[in-house]
């Protein structure tokens, strides 16, 4: 069956492969204020691409290296296709990407609710990646349960 | 919707692998279909109508409830 949009089965270890660093370092960034300083943009330049921000204020694209490289592997992962890809695997991709969509926005709701303040900017920003993070966990359980034999 | 299959691969004494690979699906698409959690496509279901030489409505069987 034909299923397009989708990339080569190989493309799933290369998302994984950057995904893990693209983490580890998106933790750093976010937990440990660490920056790498070469990403620093000269003043010049930081007030173009920002006029609010005050003179003294620089920008760093560390954060933005991360978050490039996590959504990248998530989609690298979520998107390749499997080894054999065929009617039940694309029914099961599309289940599981309405199961994603569905959770991601009651949680998004629960949030909205619950968190209030400055704490609902980081709220925000898992949600960028919820979607992803639920179709992969999703559609890698139902295909690994229908994997355990019956023979 | 009920099927055969599992009893159909047991007279051929083939496993679930062996039939995915002689109609090209995977394997978890043989065992969806025979725990019943996958109807297959009209394709699918001729498919291996052809490779047990039955009928299809002799590999599937409607339910009461269908």
């Amino acid at each position: 069956m034909k299923n397009t949009l989708l990339l080569p089965h190989s493309y799933k270890r290369t998302g994984i492969i950057i995904l893990l660093p693209a983490l580890a370092l998106g933790i750093l960034v976010r937990f440990f204020d660490f920056t790498f300083a070469f990403l620093t943009l000269p003043n010049g330049i930081a007030s173009i691409k920002n006029k609010n921000l005050h003179l003294s204020e620089q920008i760093n694209l560390t954060d933005e290296l991360a978050l490039t490289g996590i959504i990248t592997g998530l989609l690298f992962i979520a998107f390749a296709r499997e080894k054999k890809e065929d009617e039940y695997i694309a029914h099961t991709r599309l289940e599981s990407l309405k199961w994603a969509v569905l959770i991601n926005y009651i949680l998004l709701l629960v949030a909205t609710w619950l968190v209030h303040g400055f704490a609902y900017i980081d709220v925000m920003m898992y949600n960028m990646l919820t979607v992803l993070i639920i179709f992969i966990i999703r559609f890698n359980y139902v295909l690994n349960n229908s994997k355990k034999s019956f023979d | 919707m009920k099927n055969t299959i599992r009893v159909e691969r047991a007279i051929l004494n083939i496993t679930q692998q062996d039939l995915a690979e002689k109609i090209g699906v995977s394997r978890q698409t043989i065992n969806a279909i025979e725990s019943n959690k996958y109807v297959p496509s009209t394709v699918l279901a001729l498919k291996m109508a052809r490779l047990f030489k039955k009928n299809v409505d002799e590999l599937f069987l409607l339910e009461e409830t269908d």
